[in-house]
């Protein structure tokens, strides 16, 4: 295996170049300000400052605060259905995780488009309903309509991390338990759960991100009130023109991220250390 | 086949989970075959959208960007990102670490810093935007996710199987792509799934790092939500069903021919294996012919372009009529590279970042600030034609006095559209407070545009929209605030539109030319502009100074001053043209007695914007946020 060494270099270069690189150029706006041009550089902390804006922060805040709903909403419904999925035959997996990724190939955009259809006030859902007699609230900009929305569009980030854990673990590991007296109650709890711990992590990572830093979901069905990291994000580098300010949030939420991943990775190796 | 026995309940719950997943595709096919062009309202059977789809060039461009982008950003990023995983885990710890976390970082990063990011290197680096680009921006975002795929399985692998494959005989190369990669065959297809998913998917950073007129089908989409119509939808059922279709003959396909082989066959098993290779090599062959031909016909396209001239226009979403611009290349023989922006500060950005063009379509204060930052050339009005043809009331303009770098193009102004059967007639006289009249609380949808809220609140407390007094600034401010907290509007975008056709609510804000296109559809709808005064805008043409062919761009902005072409362009757009003869008909006759158009412009309290200086729109921009997000 030595001989394929060489193999991981020409992917150091490219990651400098295209991820590094530009990383730093964010910093580097991060810290200073100016006309959007790097020529006459200023430096400052004023950008960081600003964020402690009591607006800034709440939106940070309700950022957080969506993207854990949803985070949590995706882990209750997704882990049933990976589970139930892995327990089929290998070639019947492989045909409902293909169900699971095809909307992923629909458009984004498109899709948030049609719940729009679905939500708003004379939409399908209140016109079903309505015609059962029942009376439905507002939904369109509202925060359910943007939970939905980002629910439906990112359930399968979730299933499919999950489902490959459980697929990759060791069935006479489920079967030992049993062997030896475990309840099926036990042996989830005792043996599945803890080895698809990598997937619900992997999942979880990758749903809260997605969530938090959403622009096109909040947009379409919360309203353009609704603001959210990725929305003050691209205000700032697109209406505003304030690279700068909006350098500094990028920051300030990939510093935020990277701790959030830290300490999962910590709590993943803990398993993993206890298991061994 | 692990339990023996999959439970009902079990079952249901998989069908309702995909129930939910399937519920706006489905949504999205039922409208694909709606008669009107609402996405709310269902008003018939047909199938029109679908023989709109096919002569649409653009929308074909793009499905063409999207697939092709998918396909080879997917092959280049599965191959590279496999043979770093393989590499990966036999260098050193240093490396090893390094690499893995900067490779999460396209992974964690919000997409739109990932878009901002690459956008600012491309530019400083002086790389030409467009396909290229975009294709290196998607590898960047899709190689993290094969790597992270394959790298677990590259761990969990036995490393002494490729050692044994070399002990006996077998070349490195061999040894890797007979041991190893078949190892790694679930993790490389998750990988080159989920890369194909993203890039098929990615709007963001598409969206920022193309350039040139190449455009994917989300930022089509993006830029078509003003008169969003099912085409779109008729193009995304038909993407599913050949998806599906595809899917389902690829599981099946190998099934049926097993089952056929196996019938005469006792050493089944050899027959399975042979037909497992030929398949294998089958599916080689056809997506090797599938790129070359992609290839064949992505360089016939390029190839095609170089040689005709070209004129690079950047315009707003939907604001000009394509079949025209194919018209005008028909014409004069030339090529027009075509692309959209969603708003005058997201072309600005684009142009700030090193995008060059030929002719862009800003409006008023932005033609003044791209006046006074040096990006525009003079008009050699000599060059037009049918300059006469011109409303003579837009050339005395303030923005540009005399036009000396602009040709108007369109213009109007901004009012309330409003329901006449829900909204009393008598409260239209309280003018924009009635934005504020308690009776129609929750009946309002706001337009999210800092410029355009900010000149409500400043005109009905008097002032000029123009103001850069921070302290009338802050009354203004304390006016949205105090109407949010008493009216709980809804602050849209172009939304606005398809929300005030379907009647969702009593009141919106609205430009002129929107509120004709939504009278238009709605007969129950009306519009007025409010006496205390408003903004009077005004797009035209202009020409950068990057501008080559001066004079193809010329014959372009005379082109739009055509009477006939501005009358198709008008019918499309639905705005007040600039030309005279056009503008008239469109008042007299086809769209007589419709408020929208042709909007009374005698008011003298009404105000052209102006720029604003760095600081005071920052504050404004502030003051935005913060009424939004309240």
């Amino acid at each position: 295996m030595k001989h394929f060494k060489g193999l991981a270099y020409p992917y150091v270069v490219w990651s400098f170049v295209l991820i590094a690189l530009p990383l730093l150029l964010i910093v580097l706006y991060s810290v200073t300000r100016g006309d959007n041009s790097l020529i006459t550089i200023h430096f400052t902390l004023d950008n960081f400052r600003k964020i402690g804006d009591p607006v800034y922060l709440d939106v940070f805040i309700k950022s957080f605060e969506i993207g854990l709903i949803v985070t949590g909403i995706c882990l209750v419904l997704a882990y049933p259905m990976a589970y139930i999925i892995s327990m089929f035959d290998d070639e019947v997996q492989g045909i409902l995780i293909l169900i699971v990724t095809i909307p992923m190939w629909i458009n984004t955009l498109l899709r948030t488009y049609a719940w729009i259809s679905l939500l708003s006030d004379n939409g399908l859902v209140s016109q079903l309903l309505g015609f059962f007699g029942i009376e439905v609230p507002e939904m369109m900009y509202t925060n359910f309509a943007v939970i939905i929305g980002l629910v439906c569009d990112l359930l399968p980030f979730m299933v499919i991390p999950i489902h490959t854990s459980l697929t990759k673990m060791d069935y006479s590991l489920v079967e030992a338990a049993k062997d030896l007296g475990a309840n099926n109650l036990q042996t989830f709890k005792k043996v599945i759960l803890k080895l698809s711990v990598p997937g619900i992590i992997n999942g979880v990572t990758l749903v809260f991100l997605c969530s938090i830093s959403s622009f096109v979901v909040p947009v379409l069905l919360g309203g353009r009130q609704y603001m959210l990291i990725g929305n003050l994000i691209e205000n700032q580098f697109i209406s505003i023109g304030n690279w700068n300010f909006g350098s500094a949030i990028s920051m300030l939420l990939a510093i935020a991220i990277l701790l959030i991943m830290s300490l999962m990775r910590r709590v993943d190796t803990e398993e993993k250390g206890a298991e061994e | 086949m692990r339990l023996k026995k999959i439970k009902i309940g079990a079952k249901l719950y998989i069908l309702l989970c995909f129930l939910f997943f399937y519920l706006p595709i489905a949504v999205t096919m039922f409208f694909s075959f709606n008669s009107s062009k609402s996405l709310t309202n269902f008003t018939g059977f047909s199938m029109q959208w679908y023989g709109k789809l096919i002569s649409d060039q653009n929308i074909l461009a793009a499905v063409y960007v999207s697939i092709s982008i998918a396909i080879f950003s997917t092959i280049i990023s599965t191959v590279l990102g496999t043979i770093t995983a393989i590499g990966l885990s036999k260098s050193r710890r240093l490396l090893k670490e390094w690499l893995l976390n900067i490779n999460n970082v396209p992974i964690m990063n919000p997409d739109i810093v990932t878009a901002i990011s690459l956008m600012i290197l491309f530019s400083s680096a002086g790389l030409q935007r467009g396909y290229i680009t975009m294709l290196l921006a998607h590898i960047v975002f899709c190689t993290p996710f094969v790597i992270t795929s394959v790298y677990p399985k590259v761990r969990s692998m036995d490393s002494n199987l490729p050692n044994a494959a070399m002990d006996l005989g077998a070349t490195p190369y061999q040894a890797l792509t007979k041991v190893v990669v078949p190892l790694l065959k679930p993790g490389i297809f998750a990988g080159m799934l989920l890369a194909f998913t993203m890039s098929l998917d990615d709007f963001i950073v598409s969206y920022f790092v193309t350039g040139n007129g190449v455009s994917n089908i989300s930022i089509l989409v993006y830029n078509m939500t003003k008169r969003i119509n099912p085409t779109i939808n008729a193009l995304s059922t038909l993407l599913i069903l050949v998806v599906a279709l595809g899917l389902i003959a690829m599981n099946l396909w190998p099934l049926i021919k097993e089952k056929k082989k196996n019938r005469p066959s006792l050493s089944g098993k050899v027959m399975r294996k042979r037909s497992s290779r030929k398949r294998d090599k089958i599916v080689f062959w056809s997506v090797t012919a599938t790129i070359t031909v992609i290839a064949v016909v992505c360089a016939a396209q390029f190839s095609a372009i170089s040689n005709k001239q070209t004129l690079r226009v950047f315009n707003g979403g939907e604001y000009m009529d394509m079949n025209l611009v194919a018209d005008f290349e028909e014409k004069y023989d030339c090529k027009v590279v075509y692309e959209t922006y969603d708003s005058n500060e997201s072309m600005y950005t684009k142009l700030e970042s090193g995008s060059t063009y030929d002719i862009l379509v800003p409006s008023d204060y932005m033609i003044e600030r791209l006046i006074d930052e040096k990006y525009l050339k003079k008009i050699d009005w000599s060059k037009i034609t049918r300059k006469n043809a011109i409303l003579s009331n837009l050339k005395d303009n303030e923005y540009d006095p005399g036009c000396k770098y602009s040709v108007p193009y369109y213009w109007g102004n901004v009012g309330i559209v409003y329901n006449k059967n829900i909204v009393d007639k008598k409260d239209l006289q309280q003018g924009w407070n009635i934005l504020r009249n308690t009776k129609y609380k929750n009946q309002i949808y706001m337009y999210d545009s800092e410029r355009d809220s900010f000149m409500i609140a400043l005109k009905s407390l008097g002032y000029s929209m123009n103001t850069k007094d921070r302290g009338k600034l802050k009354e203004a401010y304390n006016w949205l605030i105090e109407q949010k907290d008493a009216m709980n509007p809804v602050y849209v975008g172009d939304d606005v539109m398809d929300n005030m056709i379907s009647g969702s609510k009593a009141m919106a804000v609205v430009y002129s030319g929107d509120a004709a296109y939504i009278i238009n559809e709605n007969k129950n709808m009306d519009y007025f502009v409010p006496s205390e005064g408003t903004n009077e805008w005004a797009d035209a043409m202009v020409l950068t100074k990057y501008c080559r062919n001066t004079d193809l761009a010329y014959k372009f902005m005379d082109f739009f001053l055509d009477s006939e072409v501005s009358k198709v362009n008008t019918r499309y757009i639905g705005y007040d043209n600039s030309v005279k003869s056009t503008f008239e008909y469109f008042r007299d006759v086809e769209y007589k007695g419709n408020s929208g158009c042709a909007p009374d412009s005698s008011n003298p309290a009404n105000e052209v914007f102006h720029y604003q200086p760095r600081k005071t729109k920052e504050y404004i921009s502030n003051l935005w946020t913060k009424v939004k997000s309240n």
